[in-house]
C-alpha cells in the first residue's frame, strides 16, 4: 500500500475517530446533569483534543454561518448556549460509547491524552510568558491540545504497522515523524492536517499541527503559534510528561528559539505548574 | 413605503381571556406590507395568523395568487403553532416561501414545520396542502426579495437557533429582535466562586460584550426595533435568567445605544395583564425621553406605517 492509499484510508476513519477514554465518562456525567454547569462544560471539552476539535469543527461549519472562527471554548458556550454545546459533546461521547473500541492501539490511552494535555497547558503558559494577547490564550492551548490528533487515526487503522513504527524508532533512536515518514510515507503531521483541514478548522491550528516538528519551514503568519507548540511539544517530550510514543524527540529548534527567545532553562522552569495543572485534571475525570 | 400589521404580539403561549383582551392574547405574527406592488412578507406563525390567513382569503378573489414570503424567528412552538390554522396553505393559487433557521440535529425546516400537520396531531397532512410551499433554510445572511427588499439575519440569544431580522427597503429599516436575551458571561467572575478562573472570566466577559456590540451593530438606526421585553428587570434577574428573553430595561437600552427612532415592546409575557402595562409603558417612556425614542407597546391590531426614506 502506497502513501496516498493509506492518506484515503485514514481519510475515511476521520468521522468515526472516537474521543480518548478519560473524559467520555466524565461527558456523560456532566451533559446528563440537568443543571450543567458552565465550568464544568468547558472544563471537560477542553481535556480532549478529540472532543474539542469536533466541537470546534461544528461551530465553525457553514452550517452556523459564523463571520469569524471560534476557537476558544469559552466563547462557543456563550455564543450558542449551554444546551447546544451540551448536545454536542453528549452526541460525541454517546457515539464512542456505542462504538466502545476506545482504546488506542499501541499507544496508551491515558499516557497519550496526559501528553496531548500537558503541550496544551505549556503552549498557553507559553503564550503568556510571551506576552501574547489576552483573548489568543484560548487559542494557543487548543493548538497544543490538538497539535497530534493525527496519531489517533493512524494508531488506529494502521495498528501493527504503528507497533513497528515506534519500534523502529526506538531502536533506531529517531524522532517518532522520521520514522512515520520512513515507514508509511508521511507523518501524523501529514494525517492531523488532513483532520484539521476536512474539519475546517482555524488556520492557526492547522499550521501548528502541520508544522509543529518542522517549524524552520514554516512562512505565514501564525509563526509564534507554531514555535509556541513545537517548543511545547519538546519540554513536555524532554520531561517525560504522559507519553506521546516519541521516544527520541528533536531538540528544540532553533527559529523557535529565537522567535520566543526561550531556552531549555527556562522551558523547564515551567515544569511545576504544567504538573500540577495536569493533575488536577486527573483529579476532576478521576483518571485511574 | 412600509406598512406593518400586528396580528399576534404574547409570548409562550396564547393568553386569552378578560385580562388580555386589549393587549391581545395571540402568540407572535406580524404582517409586513411593501412597495406599490403590496409584496407580502409575515414574520412568524404563532397562533395570530390565523386571522391573517382569514384575512388574506376573504380579500383575494378566487382566482387571484396569494404571494407570500413567512419569515420565522425560529422553530419554538408559539412561534409556529398557527402555521396549520393558515387557510391560504389549503387553497390553489398561493405560493408561500419560508424562511427560517433550523437546528444543528439536520433536521430540515420542512420537516420541523411539516411535523405539525400530522394525522396524530391535526386532520390534515403536510401532502394535502394545496398551496406551494418553498422552503428556505438561513443562516447568517443577506437575503433579496422582489422590488429591492434586503433582508439581514444574525443569531441572537436564545436556547434555540433564532435569527434576527433587519428589513431594509428603499432607505428604510425594520429590526425584529424576538426571542432574545442579552448575551453574559456564564463563567465565574469572584476569586471565591468555584471553578473561577481569571482567564476564562476575562474571555467570557470579553465574548458576551462583542456578542452584544454585534447585535447592537445589527440593530443599528432602526426606524423600528421591534424587541423581545417579556419580563420586568426584577422578574428576569430573579428567576428567568438563561430562559432567551430581555426584560423591558434591555429593550429600552438596546433601542438607545442603537440609535432606534422608535421601539415597539413585543412578546409579552402570557401573565402580563393589561393593567400592568401603563405603568410598565409611563416607565419605559421616562428612560427613552432624554433621547427623543419613541416607546409603545405592541398590541393586537396595530398599524404603524413608515414612509420610503429614499
Amino acid at each position: 500500500m502506497d502513501a496516498q492509499e493509506r492518506l484515503s484510508r485514514l481519510a475515511s476513519y476521520i468521522d468515526r475517530m472516537p474521543s480518548l477514554p478519560p473524559t467520555v465518562t466524565k461527558v456523560l456525567e456532566i451533559c446528563n446533569d440537568r443543571a450543567t454547569s458552565p465550568v464544568d462544560l468547558n472544563r471537560v471539552i477542553s481535556l480532549d483534543p478529540v472532543l474539542m476539535a469536533r466541537v470546534l469543527k461544528l461551530i465553525n461549519s457553514a452550517y452556523y454561518g459564523l463571520p469569524n472562527k471560534v476557537v476558544s471554548m469559552v466563547r462557543a458556550i456563550i455564543m450558542l448556549g449551554i444546551n447546544t454545546v451540551k448536545n454536542l459533546a453528549l452526541s460525541t461521547a454517546v457515539l464512542d460509547t456505542l462504538n466502545r473500541k476506545t482504546d488506542l492501539g499501541v499507544l496508551k490511552p491515558v499516557g497519550f491524552w496526559r501528553h496531548s494535555l500537558a503541550v496544551g497547558v505549556t503552549s498557553r503558559l507559553l503564550a503568556k510568558m510571551h506576552g501574547e494577547e489576552l483573548s489568543t490564550i484560548d487559542e494557543y492551548f487548543v493548538a497544543g491540545l490538538l497539535h497530534d490528533i493525527g496519531k489517533i487515526p493512524i494508531d488506529r487503522v494502521f495498528a501493527q504497522e504503528y507497533v513497528d513504527v515506534i519500534e523502529y524508532s526506538r531502536e533506531r533512536e529517531l524522532p517518532l515523524y522520521t520514522a512515520e515518514r520512513e515507514f508509511l510515507g508521511f507523518d501524523h503531521a501529514d494525517c492531523g492536517r488532513l483532520i484539521v483541514d476536512t474539519w475546517r478548522l482555524p488556520t492557526t491550528i492547522l499550521d501548528t499541527v502541520t508544522y509543529h516538528h518542522r517549524p524552520a519551514e514554516y512562512q505565514g503568519p501564525n509563526s509564534t503559534f507554531v514555535y509556541t507548540v513545537h517548543a511545547a511539544n519538546y519540554f513536555v517530550n524532554a520531561s517525560r510528561i504522559g507519553e506521546s510514543g516519541d521516544d527520541h524527540p528533536a531538540a528544540l529548534d532553533a527559529s523557535a528559539r529565537a522567535g520566543l527567545n526561550i531556552d531549555e532553562v527556562k522551558l523547564s522552569e515551567l515544569a511545576g505548574v504544567v504538573d500540577a495543572e495536569v493533575q488536577k485534571a486527573e483529579n476532576f475525570l478521576k483518571v485511574v | 413605503m412600509i406598512k406593518l400589521r400586528f396580528w399576534g404580539v404574547r409570548g409562550s403561549i396564547p393568553s386569552p381571556g378578560a385580562h388580555t383582551v386589549n393587549t391581545g392574547g395571540n402568540t407572535s405574527c406580524i404582517e409586513l406590507r411593501y412597495g406599490g406592488a403590496d409584496h407580502l412578507i409575515i414574520i412568524d406563525a404563532g397562533t395570530g395568523i390565523r386571522a391573517l390567513g382569514e384575512f388574506l382569503v376573504r380579500s383575494a378573489s378566487e382566482t387571484d395568487t396569494i404571494h407570500a414570503s413567512l419569515f420565522l424567528t425560529h422553530t419554538h412552538w408559539d412561534h409556529i403553532m398557527g402555521f396549520p390554522f393558515f387557510a391560504p396553505i389549503y387553497r390553489k393559487g398561493t405560493e408561500l416561501d419560508l424562511y427560517g433557521p433550523v437546528t444543528w440535529e439536520d433536521e430540515s425546516l420542512k420537516k420541523v414545520i411539516g411535523h405539525q400537520l400530522n394525522y396524530q396531531y391535526f386532520p390534515v397532512h403536510s401532502g394535502e396542502l394545496a398551496a406551494t410551499l418553498r422552503y428556505h433554510e438561513l443562516r447568517q445572511e443577506r437575503v433579496e426579495l422582489a422590488d429591492g427588499m434586503v433582508v439581514h439575519t444574525t443569531y441572537l440569544n436564545h436556547p434555540v437557533l433564532c435569527l434576527g431580522y433587519r428589513f431594509e427597503y428603499h432607505g428604510t429599516t425594520v429590526v425584529t429582535a424576538f426571542d432574545t436575551e442579552p448575551f453574559r458571561n456564564l463563567f465565574p467572575t469572584d476569586p471565591s466562586q468555584a471553578g473561577f478562573d481569571p482567564d476564562i472570566a476575562a474571555e467570557g466577559a470579553r465574548a458576551a460584550h462583542e456578542e452584544n456590540a454585534r447585535l447592537l451593530s445589527f440593530y443599528q438606526n432602526a426606524d423600528l426595533l421591534i424587541h423581545d421585553a417579556q419580563y420586568t428587570r426584577e422578574e428576569h434577574q430573579r428567576t428567568r435568567m438563561g430562559w432567551g428573553h430581555s426584560s423591558f430595561e434591555d429593550a429600552i437600552e438596546n433601542g438607545l445605544a442603537s440609535s432606534a427612532a422608535r421601539l415597539l415592546l413585543f412578546h409579552h409575557d402570557p401573565e402580563r395583564r393589561d393593567d400592568a402595562f401603563e405603568e410598565i409603558l409611563s416607565r419605559c417612556r421616562s428612560l427613552a425621553a432624554k433621547r427623543n425614542m419613541q416607546v409603545d407597546i405592541a398590541t393586537e391590531g396595530l398599524v404603524i406605517e413608515l414612509p420610503d426614506a429614499q
